[in-house]
């Protein structure tokens, strides 16, 4: 087996090091980020041989451990990805040491539902190569073999982490929504602006059904929680017009209009009160 | 019902599977084997006139039935004018949003706003059905037990929020309905210097720790508290998943460090040669093997790494404990380019090499 790395140009590496954004001072020991792959063929578990990279756009390959949760978690995960991926442009394996027993790793493998090549890693060679120090690790390369991405286990969405750094290197989504998946906005509740809405509805189902001075509540509560929100003034507007209160309609209205100079509701109003 | 006015807003009216004003309050929704919620016949009735509501939801404070249902007659309002989640997202609309665009959605709050809340009145905030730790433990047993059989609970379990403290039961961009990632969620409230565990140890302040020390154990760079700590309860200290020494000397048993072995290979501590598994090693002599593996006096992990962060490579802590008052020793450890020394500390000066000078090649890499 001949492993080897070689450097490609710095301003590609910095690129891919940027784009692909590994966590920070993390990459297999022997191997960094933007750093090419030499590839290699090792035994397969289960009888002949396979390559660790291959010919597809983005190559997978996860070192693991047979007995040890966060492997089990891991090819679970992966398996999960894997079938989600299906039919996408993408080499999978996993690698183990050959010094565990075969039925022991076959068992294992089986009971996750990975089902990419398992590959021998014959006196730990292609690990101590790497680097690797880690089980489990994945690591992501592309098409020219180059290694974009360093995974370590997290117990919280590892899969969508992995997904989302293939679909990356698939091209099927932006820097941007990478990083929407890397770093998650905060599960907000919405706050006083959602509440605001809230009454902005109730207000006009009540203006539909035709009770004035509750609609009229409602719409004042919303403009009370966030007064940035044009349609509660024209909503307002448009009460105080139905309760014959053009004056201070055509103030709600101008407030609306403030906000946004096209509120067809509040154009309208202004046109059903003027001259009143 | 003093409160009322107060009260979220509109939306949610449904139908009364029981009657108004009669029997004790529901329990909350339960899982059927069908998997699918059953609430409990009258859960969403609204609170018999014995029981004080402290929430009421709008429309039926203000006796507006029809907003929800297709009478305005309170005693006898008819069915919902729409199915029940659509009914709630033509006010609540920011739920319907969430629940469209947020990756990890609950099943519960999919299936039916209904499973969590009474759309009349409730005793509970958000006219949720029940307190929240019943309602979510009502669904989730596993977690119930988890907390229950713990040696050590997470006191954040008992803030005022509970269970939403961490999870958002709607919807989340996170796994588990996790508001935030672990550490972001972690760090919201291990950022001071006055938190105590049960026994009244100060915790660290995580901020200061991770702003003073640069180089961060990778799942806490990853932002994955969990990787090795269980945030509900646990039977080890500090809430880890699995058994860690505590103290600086153990005999050496793989068992003590299940928690390490967990992602770092156990074969580091067992072969005492080695020119692949660790780069802690002088030509092939393993010196991970060399500290740790004795059964007398074994070295800890501990003894030598920062278990979250250091300002040194490897996690190297930058001084050890020692003797009964805490003495800091400092280690004094540099990296160099073919492997590292540790200077005047627990021993003498003593350095180690784990690669020729110009073994670039040996090592993988093609010299330019």
């Amino acid at each position: 087996m001949s492993l080897f790395f070689r450097p490609i140009s710095l301003s590609l590496a910095l690129l891919l090091a940027v784009v692909m954004l590994p966590l920070r001072g993390e990459a297999f020991a022997n191997v960094k980020v933007g750093e090419v792959i030499e590839n290699a063929e090792l035994p397969v578990l289960g009888g002949g041989k396979h390559s660790l990279l291959g010919k597809d756009k983005v190559n997978v390959f996860v070192f693991f451990k047979p007995g040890q949760e966060h492997s089990h978690t891991t090819l679970v995960e992966l398996a999960r990805c894997a079938n989600e991926l299906a039919g996408k442009s993408v080499h999978w394996v996993a690698v183990v040491s050959d010094r565990y027993p075969t039925e022991e790793v076959q068992a294992e493998v089986k009971q996750t539902g990975f089902t990419a090549p398992v590959l021998i890693d014959a006196g730990d060679a292609l690990y101590g190569k790497l680097g690797v120090a880690l089980h489990p690790v994945v690591g992501i390369a592309d098409a020219k073999h180059a290694l974009v991405a360093y995974q370590p286990f997290t117990k919280i969405n590892y899969c969508d982490t992995v997904k989302a750094r293939i679909r990356f290197g698939l091209g099927e989504i932006s820097q941007a929504e990478l990083e929407q998946v890397l770093n998650p906005p905060e599960a907000s509740q919405g706050g006083e602006a959602a509440v605001a809405r809230r009454f902005y509805k109730m207000g006009e189902r009540l203006l539909k059904a035709g009770d004035l001075t509750k609609a009229l509540d409602s719409a004042k509560k919303s403009i009370e929680r966030d007064a940035s929100q044009a349609p509660s003034h024209s909503l307002l507007g448009a009460i105080l017009a139905a309760q014959g209160n053009c004056a201070e309609a055509n103030k709600a209205f101008d407030q609306a209009l403030a906000i946004d100079k096209a509120d067809a509701r509040a154009v309208d109003g202004k046109k059903g009160c003027a001259g009143k | 019902m003093k409160r009322a006015g107060l009260v979220l807003t509109a939306g949610m009216l449904l139908f009364a599977h029981g009657a108004w004003g009669a029997g004790k309050a529901p329990p909350p929704a339960t899982y059927k084997a069908t998997g699918k919620l059953a609430t409990a016949p009258g859960a969403l009735a609204p609170l018999p006139a014995n029981q004080q509501a402290a929430w009421s939801h709008a429309p039926f404070e203000e006796g507006n039935c029809s907003i929800c249902h297709e009478k305005d007659d309170k005693k006898n309002p008819g069915p919902l004018s729409m199915p029940t989640n659509e009914l709630c997202y033509s006010c609540h609309e920011e739920f319907q949003d969430m629940m469209g665009k947020r990756e990890h959605k609950h099943a519960a709050a999919k299936e039916s706003c209904s499973n969590c809340h009474n759309a009349h009145n409730s005793r509970e905030k958000k006219l949720l059905l029940a307190d929240t730790k019943t309602l979510c433990f009502s669904c989730h047993p596993k977690a119930k037990k988890e907390i229950e059989s713990a040696k050590v609970v997470h006191q954040a379990l008992n803030n005022e929020k509970k269970c939403a403290d961490c999870h958002n039961p709607h919807a989340a961009n996170v796994e588990k309905l996790l508001v935030k990632l672990p550490f972001d969620l972690c760090v919201s409230c291990h950022s001071r210097d006055d938190i105590k565990d049960a026994e009244g140890k100060k915790l660290t302040n995580f901020k200061t720790l991770l702003d003073n020390n640069k180089e961060w154990h990778a799942p806490v760079a990853a932002k994955d508290c969990s990787a090795c700590h269980k945030p509900h309860g646990s039977d080890n200290f500090r809430l880890l998943s699995m058994p860690y020494p505590s103290a600086f000397y153990a005999p050496y048993d793989p068992k003590n460090y299940a928690l390490c072995f967990d992602c770092h290979n156990d074969q580091i501590l067992a072969e005492p040669k080695t020119t692949t598994l660790t780069k802690f090693r002088d030509g092939d002599r393993n010196l991970h093997y060399l500290h740790v593996n004795k059964q007398d006096r074994g070295r800890t992990c501990r003894a030598c790494h920062e278990v979250h962060a250091s300002n040194q490579a490897h996690h190297i802590r930058d001084a050890v404990p020692y003797g009964p008052k805490g003495w800091m020793l400092k280690v004094n450890y540099t990296q160099t380019a073919t492997g590292g020394s540790c200077a005047k500390t627990c021993h003498q000066t003593k350095e180690y090499v784990n690669k020729k000078p110009d073994a670039g090649k040996a090592d993988g890499k093609k010299k330019p």
